[in-house]
């Protein structure tokens, strides 16, 4: 930009650019300045922040990964990678690594689906639509300790309010604090309460930007409400789900409050078997309670891996997806055309001038279109 | 690499507290005046009636002002004494320790004030010795002033008793569970009995059992040399056995420890008798009341204990050498667990003093409210006698690992129908793999 401003002098040819110097005033070459180099002031913070409060832990923990790190006393000795090797063979690491992944079935698969239902609700017309909307997201801004204390209240084995419901319908009360399942099944309630609502916020806004003549266009052609649903609305908010799907599971691999405060009385933390002791309460117990610094670090770098493996395989299995679907919706519209064009020469009779280009402007005007082809 | 939105959060969380927290530390001059006072923090755990105490020592000392924290319980104290201790900043100026987790402060002696440098050692004989030997490192720095110590002795329910056609007034059932020869056999014996006759559980849960059979005895899970003593030891095995056998007898009403349905266990009848050291006394009356019930839900306390004495708990004042005002913390502390002020706490909680003084002190041997609520029990006399032949046992760096993670679970799993021997075999696999081959 500022390039333009300068004065269109005689410039002197490349064989000598420093005479091109002296002609900028001060506030030129600030203005030439902050062009260059604002742009990384203005990103500067996240990358400092990302650096202080992220990649330095991340390096930190690894090197007290490779010691023999007591959390009092400090660094002992350099051990490798043998905290690693110990962690890898240790039944509780694999116990909670099962638990973590169990719960975050039981929460992921009915949180999304809760979450795509609430959304198509809300994205119908509906009265007082900020009201309900809003409804939705109070589970999320409750802090997450009094929604673990309500719901550990509500699902005590002997007082809770749930197993006195079940007594009263003449079940029999259900072990929610020892069995593994249902404690599993208690704890993923609780982060469904939490999130669906939020996840269901995000998708009904991907939902408002499916443009609405497409359903217009379908629902002339007759497509109902569930054909619409599942044949325009769900394929086009395919990007928001993966991103949905994504931070749940990032979010689900380190579930932390619910299981630690669920039975906070209980010594062992996440059950006295460890019944619910998901990955970051292992490790929480690994440095707290037996003081293991250096395995517990190893555990975190391994929870670590984990993560990105999941992340690796959901980028994997979305780009999958999509491009099943681009080579479904190229086939599509190549079958359109032929269609159409097979249409055309049908009503143009011998007339060979037509083109069938012309004909094929406009799909969704076809006589018997698939409305499901009426995606872009 | 991507951070989900909960991390963000966190983090930004902890930023910003971490922020205010360092804007909040910086303190004043170094002599507090009533204008401009030195602010003296204290972290407390439990019931440990110190309140009223705090609001006298200000009014007393214009200088100070005090900051109190109280945490739950003993074990969350620990988490937050740990992490604080780990991050180098944050710990109070007056930390209270419980003997439990002792043995973990004693790694980290160094990073506690010598209180002798205060005049511990001159004042040392005014506490119970082996209280004081606890509170002493292995270089001769005594690092906490004693507080209470917990003997236990016998809760009782009344009501339930006179209901199952046992006596009720607390010396004919000191008596009835064998006076000063009272062993565990006689007591899960009276239980069976009791359990005939009503139908219901004799005590809250094995886990508290356990935890008084094992503190009664002269060694615990380590010898007083620091060897573990779990595996081959045959009176704690023989003991589990019979913790085991009352469980099978439906003896336990398998209560969530330190919850007790929040309360209600303790006014509905699910039990009949619980351990109570001194400092029990104060929580089974927060307990009732917390349900509703009174005075006249019939609590009452015996001047007994099966398998003769036992101490369970107490704790000590510290100063952590991170305190900026060592010198007016070591004077609290020290103005704390002197004899007229463990006589006050007392009264309040039922922590019964370490501080010989105290324990002769009217304010112990005579009426206060929480005798009131135990119908009238001369609980300081009782404790005194309960006192008696108690000698602290020696705890050894993983002793609240052990309790808690080894034998905490096994407890819990007789309540639950887990046949005694394969309770204990998993305990020693625990035991084996936390502690053993850590």
């Amino acid at each position: 930009m500022t390039a333009t401003i300068t004065p269109p002098v005689k410039v002197p040819q490349p064989d000598a650019p420093p005479a091109r110097a002296p002609h900028l005033t001060l506030r030129q070459r600030l203005s030439k300045w902050d062009v260059k180099y604002s742009p990384y002031a203005y990103v500067a913070p996240f990358f400092i922040l990302f650096g202080l409060i992220g990649l330095f832990p991340l390096g930190y923990t690894f090197v007290v990964s490779l010691n023999n790190w007591n959390l009092l006393t400090g660094p002992g000795e350099w051990v490798g990678l043998g905290n690693f090797a110990t962690e890898l063979t240790d039944p509780f690491f694999w116990n909670s690594l099962f638990n973590t992944v169990s719960i975050f079935f039981l929460s992921a698969v009915p949180q999304l689906i809760a979450a795509v239902v609430i959304a198509a609700i809300l994205d119908q017309n509906l009265r007082a639509k900020t009201f309900w909307r809003m409804s939705v997201l109070i589970p999320y801004v409750v802090t997450p300790v009094a929604v673990t204390l309500i719901f550990s209240s509500a699902f005590s084995e002997k007082y809770g309010l749930i197993n006195n419901i079940l007594q009263a319908v003449n079940l029999g009360p259900v072990d929610w604090m020892t069995d593994v399942f249902p404690s599993h099944v208690a704890i993923a309630t609780m982060v469904n309460w939490r999130w669906t609502g939020y996840n269901a916020l995000i998708l009904l806004a991907a939902m408002q930007a499916v443009p609405r003549d497409i359903h217009e266009s379908a629902a002339l052609d007759g497509a109902g409400q569930f054909r619409r649903f599942f044949s325009i609305t769900l394929p086009s908010i395919r990007p928001t789900m993966i991103f949905v799907i994504i931070t749940a599971t990032i979010g689900g691999l380190q579930i932390f409050t619910e299981p630690k405060l669920f039975n906070p009385t209980v010594s062992t933390p996440g059950g006295n078997d460890r019944q619910y002791q998901t990955t970051v309460l292992y490790l929480w117990d690994l440095a707290f309670n037996r003081q293991s610094f250096g395995k517990a670090s190893a555990v975190a770098w391994l929870l670590f891996l984990v993560i990105v493996l999941f992340g690796v395989l959901n980028f994997l299995i979305s780009r999958r997806i999509a491009s099943t679907e681009a080579r479904v919706a190229k086939k599509r519209s190549a079958r359109a055309l032929a269609r159409s064009r097979a249409e055309t020469e049908l009503a143009s009779g011998f007339v060979p001038g037509v083109s069938p280009e012309l004909a094929e402007h406009d799909p969704a005007h076809d006589p018997l279109p698939d409305p499901s082809e009426a995606k872009r | 690499m991507k951070f989900s939105r909960r991390t963000t959060a966190a983090a930004v969380t902890v930023a910003a507290i971490a922020l205010v927290a360092t804007g909040c530390s910086s303190s004043g001059s170094a002599a507090g005046t009533a204008d401009d006072p030195i602010t003296l923090t204290v972290t407390t755990f439990g019931t440990m009636g110190l309140d009223d105490l705090y609001t006298q020592y200000e009014k007393e000392n214009p200088g100070i002002k005090i900051e109190a924290t109280n945490i739950d319980t003993g074990g969350n104290a620990k988490t937050d004494w740990q992490t604080k201790q780990a991050a180098g900043a944050g710990l109070p100026d007056v930390q209270a320790v419980e003997e439990g987790w002792l043995s973990a402060v004693m790694q980290v002696s160094d990073q506690f004030t010598d209180l002798s440098q205060y005049g511990a050692k001159d004042i040392s004989d005014q506490w119970v010795d082996w209280k004081v030997k606890q509170a002493t490192d292995p270089n001769g720095r005594i690092i906490g002033y004693g507080t209470d110590i917990g003997p236990e002795g016998l809760c009782y329910n009344s009501k339930l008793f006179a209901e199952a056609g046992l006596p009720t007034d607390r010396e004919e059932v000191a008596a009835l569970f064998g006076g000063d020869d009272a062993t565990w056999a006689d007591y899960f014996a009276l239980g069976e009995k009791y359990h005939a006759a009503t139908g219901k559980a004799w005590y809250d849960q094995s886990g508290f059992i356990w935890n008084a059979m094992v503190n009664q005895q002269p060694e615990g899970y380590y010898t007083a040399d620091g060897e573990l003593n779990i595996e081959d030891n045959s009176d704690l095995k023989a003991l589990w056995g019979e913790l085991a056998g009352g469980a099978a007898a439906g003896l336990s009403s398998g209560q969530t420890q330190w919850d007790w349905g929040k309360g209600k266990a303790f006014t509905d009848g699910s039990f009949a008798t619980f351990v109570c050291p001194g400092w029990m006394l104060g929580v089974v009356k927060g307990q009732v009341e917390a349900a509703g019930g009174d005075a006249t839900t019939g609590w009452d306390f015996a001047n007994v204990f099966p398998g003769g004495p036992a101490n369970w708990g107490g704790s000590f004042l510290t100063v952590p050498t991170q305190s900026k005002h060592p010198k007016e913390a070591a004077a609290l502390a020290q103005w704390l667990t002197e004899a007229k002020q463990q006589a006050a706490a007392f009264t309040v909680a039922g922590t019964f003093p370490s501080n010989i003084e105290a324990q002769g002190d009217p304010a112990v041997t005579g009426t206060n409210e929480l005798a009131t609520f135990f119908n009238d029990a001369p609980l300081g006399t009782i404790l005194a006698e309960r006192s008696k032949g108690v000698v602290a046992q020696y705890k050894g760096a993983d002793d609240s690992v052990i309790q808690e993670q080894v034998f905490g679970p096994s407890a819990l799993s007789l309540d639950s129908g887990t046949d005694g021997q394969a309770a204990w075999d998993n305990a020693i696999g625990l035991l084996n793999q936390l502690v053993v081959n850590k």
